[in-house]
């Protein structure tokens, strides 16, 4: 057998090392003693309990409460404390560093510094700072562990895990040239030992790869704890809103209570001092009736004395007469009085209920649910609007048990006395509602009452809401374009106004029509806008409305190719002898003379020339048509600024460039007219279809035979303003204008 | 076949240079200057033929047309030979200076002593053509002439005698009727003989009313105040006339100019049109039938991007 080349044979060992079984149970022992250790110092764990709660006051903001939180906190988290003991397996001295690291990494959890302090996992790490590391992770996922918050499981392994490294390390300083790894002890071994020592059955790996297998364990837990944290933190945030949520309910209750309980002590309050009240009066009327009684028997009393010394003085006098006389008077008439000895008033109180149904009513409808609160409407969410329907959405600000809202609405006018506004009145169970069947872009006033058994609330303020616009209408004719832009404009089928328009661009590819938005241009003032296209692609552009409430439905989407310049002919310049036919681009014109001549005139419309200008884009680049002409028809066609004089002829000024056809005798003739001027030029083949290529960017105005690809005249200018199409007919026929033609390759000539 | 450089110069990041050759059509020592375009240095450029007038050489376009730059510009390689043959020591062909030396008329003389030597139209035809594109990187099937006075005679006999041959042919005050004047006759008759129907065959307007081929598109600039229009040399009515009969399409400019000397404008749109005409169909092949074709959605010829080239209409005047 090969003693020393035992790498090979080492290399089919499992990579994971097996003896899992041996090191659980080595880990409970440690556990047990390591618990029975933290047992002697529960102390300073509550200390520490103590430190950490302040700390946790101190991050939720509870300063004010803080000695009732932490009683409370404090007795909650011993026994956390007490039910997570087994997975603390740390040192007592090692307690003020877990500590610090809570402090840490609550506060500079996201400073670059943290990570060496925390000791995040770093592959890379040596062996003595992946130790340290590893401590700090320990007593980081204690602390979390400790907070009532973590899954035991984890952390529990994971100390158990370090404390078997931290032994193996130990163990490492004694064995010196350690070169394999022992994966039934968890310990570095010599090669030597394999073949002889104690570990000669155990199964072994090479120390690189065990290293490896061990360095990748630990990744993976560093993963689960970071994964931890995460969870942790957002547990902890969780508990925060918590805390606030307790907070107020406290409050709230606590109102509640104070109002009822004060309710019930003044109600007692008051039928006590009635009572007292009453039973005073009784006495008082008795003691006075009683009084009386003795007054009348005392003054009985007196009379009787009187009548006796009078008897008796009577009994003295010697005088027959006068004895007879006296006696017959006064005595008998008296014995006649009755003596009213009956007792009147009797010692005994009236019997008084004490009735308190009345507070035991209040103090029933403590329990009892109040009457709510005037709910509260939310303003319009923007964009939750369509043009037919709103959503009303309101809430509470008390805990008010409410069995249903009372929703009522009506669209906003301005003339008051109108009454065919009718109020709409909804039963709702939810504090949100979805109202349709509504008119676009129309205001409407919401409010909003709660229900229970109690009675109603107050109404809510009354919230304005307004439905989203009705879908703009484009203007399909009035749509110009070239190879780069198009202008579209639009209008809008609302009476009120609305805040802006959004356009949304959906480029058409061959392979698919899908109608994906490729852009969208938000926030249009106006009914028109300028967009910069591709050239040679086909677009599907469409309108919305945008107000407060939403966007309007799309508009019907107009088709836009921008394989070249496409323009209108303005209809509003047309001479009145111009007529345009049905497809929007021949012109016509049947005689010279109008015999009626009362022909409308319009402010803008050519008077003399018999012509009419085009639309075409204010947009530079290039731009080309052509016009179809006949051998015999006399035209002028080129270009002319918007403003050119209508009542003059095309090419006579210097605001108009123009082609112009003459038939002589002998020949036809061609002019290249501008400001009256036209140089000397003669064409041996009369154009059939004319074409003219403007050109912003090398100041050009050029004219094409387009049939034979020739090159006609070029005019150089530079065009101060955009100009506009335009076409005359000095003899009756027609010309047929093409647009939207790609500029053709030869148009680059001259 | 060899060619022997005379003279190299760097203008507009290309080369003017001048060679000269043993001419076998002409049996004599010929030179001609020839324009290398920067685009020359790394791919094959179309190549736009001079012809001068009467009494040049072919230093007079290289020096005074002023062609140079639209030429780098557009990568074209402009050739300028001579306008005959030189140093053939035949009696009589210095005796003056609108016959023999300097005044080849683009014809193959037929009479002796001229036959041996005064082939000009076969030399330009075929054996500078085979010469250039021997030596030089150009596209064979992309060239196009023009020419000015006698030249541009020559430029429209040739461009109507081999239809198809060149792109687009363009003159300046062209000599387009030579059998009805002066000039025409006195030279035609010295190398052709006195029979006059023979001339016919050097004869612009006679030879476009035969014309039959491909489509032809002729640019014609003439100065108004050109003297020899006046007496009757040039006579670019009968061509314009011919053309108009049968529906060849032409563009005649009468410009503002003063004497019969060459716009220079005019030469640059000239250059630029050999270059559109040549360079825009290149993806398409010669397609003889159409001098140039239209290409509708070929992006590439659309992204060539001339720049108007705008210069002060400052007259370069050649002599005739």
């Amino acid at each position: 057998m090969d003693l020393y080349g035992s790498k090979e044979r080492f290399d089919i060992f499992p990579e994971e090392p097996s003896g899992r079984g041996d090191r659980s149970l080595g880990d409970t022992r440690r556990e047990s003693a390591l618990s029975s250790e933290k047992v002697q110092c529960p102390q300073e764990v509550g200390y520490d309990l103590e430190k950490e709660v302040a700390e946790l006051a101190k991050m939720y903001g509870l300063d004010e409460d803080r000695e009732k939180e932490l009683e409370l906190l404090g007795g909650h988290l011993e026994k956390v404390e007490s039910r997570w003991s087994p997975a603390h397996t740390e040192k007592a001295g090692s307690q003020d560093s877990i500590y610090n690291i809570s402090k840490s990494s609550s506060s500079v959890r996201d400073s670059s510094q943290s990570t060496k302090q925390q000791g995040l996992p770093d592959e890379a790490s040596q062996g003595e700072n992946q130790s340290k590391a590893r401590a700090d992770d320990e007593a980081e996922s204690s602390i979390w562990s400790r907070g009532g918050l973590s899954s035991g499981g984890v952390s529990d392994e994971w100390n158990s895990q370090a404390v078997s490294e931290e032994e193996e390390e130990e163990e490492e300083e004694e064995a010196e040239a350690a070169d394999v790894f022992c994966s039934t002890c968890k310990i570095p071994i010599r090669a030597f030992d394999k073949l002889f020592g104690d570990h000669k059955d155990h199964e072994v790996a090479q120390l690189p790869s065990a290293v490896e297998s061990e360095k990748e364990e630990i990744h993976k837990n560093m993963c689960k704890l970071e994964e931890q944290i995460a969870q942790m933190e957002n547990v902890a945030s969780h508990l925060e809103e918590i805390f606030i949520t307790v907070e107020e309910n406290f409050g709230r209750q606590e109102q509640n209570f104070e109002v009822h309980y004060n309710d019930a002590v003044q109600v007692l309050a008051q039928k006590y001092e009635e009572q007292l009240e009453a039973l005073g009066e009784e006495k008082r009327q008795k003691l006075e009736a009683l009084y009386e009684q003795l007054v009348s028997c005392g003054k009985h009393l007196d009379t009787c004395k009187e009548l006796t010394d009078e008897t008796q003085e009577l009994f003295l006098e010697n005088d027959k007469a006068e004895f007879m006389k006296v006696k017959s008077f006064n005595c008998p008439k008296f014995l006649k009085q009755e003596v009213d000895l009956e007792l009147s008033t009797l010692p005994d109180f009236e019997e008084r209920v004490i009735d308190v149904s009345e507070v035991e009513q209040l103090m029933n409808s403590i329990n009892a649910i109040p009457a709510p609160c005037a709910p509260v409407i939310n303003p319009q969410a923007p964009n939750a609007a369509t043009g037919t329907s709103l959503r009303v959405c309101w809430g509470l600000f008390s805990d008010d048990t409410v069995e249903c809202y009372q929703l009522c609405y009506q669209p906003v006018s301005n003339e008051r006395h109108s009454d065919g506004q009718a109020e709409h009145t909804l039963k709702v169970k939810e504090t949100y509602c979805t109202i349709t069947d509504l008119l676009p872009n129309t205001q409407y006033e919401f409010w909003v009452s709660a229900l229970n058994a109690s009675g109603i609330s107050p109404p809510s303020e009354r919230a304005v809401y307004v439905t989203a616009p009705s879908p703009p209408t484009i203007k399909n004719k009035k749509i110009r374009s070239c190879e780069n832009a198009a202008l579209v404009c639009w209008e809008s089928r609302d009476i009120n106004p609305v805040d802006s328009y959004t356009v949304e661009l959906s480029k058409l590819t061959d392979e698919e029509n899908d109608d994906f938005i490729t852009e969208s241009i938000v926030g249009i003032p106006n009914c028109e806008v300028l967009i910069h296209l591709q050239p040679t692609q086909k677009y599907h552009i469409c309108v919305r409305a945008q107000n407060l409430g939403g966007s309007s439905e799309r508009s019907e989407p107009v088709l836009i190719h921008t394989t070249g310049t496409c323009f209108y002919l303005n209809e509003d310049t047309a001479h009145p002898l111009l007529a345009i036919l049905d497809d929007g681009f021949t012109i016509s014109c049947d005689e010279l003379e109008n015999p009626e001549c009362d022909l409308p005139v319009y402010d803008n419309s050519f008077t003399r020339c018999i012509a009419i200008l085009g639309s075409l884009i204010p947009f530079p680049g290039k731009h080309y048509w052509e016009v179809e002409v006949t051998e015999d028809t006399e035209y002028r066609i080129g270009v002319a600024f918007e403003n050119t004089p209508r009542h003059g002829h095309l090419g006579a000024n210097n605001s108009s460039w123009c082609m112009r056809h003459i038939i002589t005798p002998s020949r036809h003739k061609y002019e290249f007219l501008h400001s009256g001027m036209t140089p000397d030029i003669r064409i041996t083949v009369p154009p059939r279809r004319i074409g003219i290529l403007l050109d912003y960017e090398n100041c050009r105005l050029s004219f094409f035979n387009a049939d034979i690809a020739q090159h006609l005249h070029t005019f150089n200018s530079h065009f101060q303003h955009y100009v506009h199409p335009c076409f005359a007919l000095e003899t009756p026929g027609i010309l047929r204008i093409h647009t939207g033609i790609t500029t053709p390759p030869w148009t680059a000539l001259p | 076949m060899a060619l022997k450089q005379i003279s190299s110069n760097k203008c507009f990041e290309g080369f003017q240079k001048v060679f000269e050759h043993d001419s076998a059509e002409l049996k004599c020592k010929m030179k001609f200057g020839i324009y290398l375009p920067p685009k020359a240095e790394t791919g094959k450029c179309p190549v736009l033929y001079w012809l001068s007038g009467l009494t040049c050489t072919e230093q007079n376009f290289i020096t005074k047309a002023a062609f140079q730059q639209a030429a780098a510009q557009h990568g074209l390689i402009v050739v300028a030979p001579d306008t005959s043959p030189r140093g053939c020591n035949i009696e009589g062909e210095d005796e003056s200076w609108d016959f023999g030396t300097g005044a080849g008329f683009y014809v193959d003389a037929t009479e002796d002593p001229w036959k041996t030597n005064y082939r000009m139209y076969s030399y330009i035809k075929d054996e500078l053509p085979k010469l250039i594109n021997a030596n030089f990187p150009t596209d064979p099937e992309r060239m196009s002439i023009f020419g000015h006075s006698m030249g541009g005679h020559g430029a429209l006999i040739l461009a109507l005698k081999n239809p198809g041959k060149y792109k687009s042919v363009s003159a300046f005050a062209p000599i387009c009727n030579p059998i009805q004047c002066q000039w025409g006759k006195k030279a035609l008759g010295g190398y052709l003989g006195p029979d006059a129907s023979k001339w016919e065959a050097y004869d612009a307007t006679q030879l476009v009313k035969s014309y039959s081929g491909a489509r032809l598109d002729i640019l014609i600039d003439q100065g108004k105040d050109d003297q020899f229009l006046s007496a009757g040399q040039l006579l670019p009515d009968n061509f314009i006339a011919a053309c108009t009969e049968r529906k060849i399409p032409v563009v005649f400019r009468l410009q503002q100019a003063s004497c019969f000397c060459l716009i220079f404008g005019s030469v640059q749109q000239a250059v630029k049109r050999m270059s559109v005409g040549g360079q825009a169909c290149s993806h398409c092949g010669p397609v003889p039938g159409h001098l140039r074709r239209r290409v509708r959605s070929d992006t590439s010829c659309r992204r060539m991007g001339h720049q108007g080239v705008r210069h002060p209409p400052d007259s370069a005047a050649l002599h005739h």
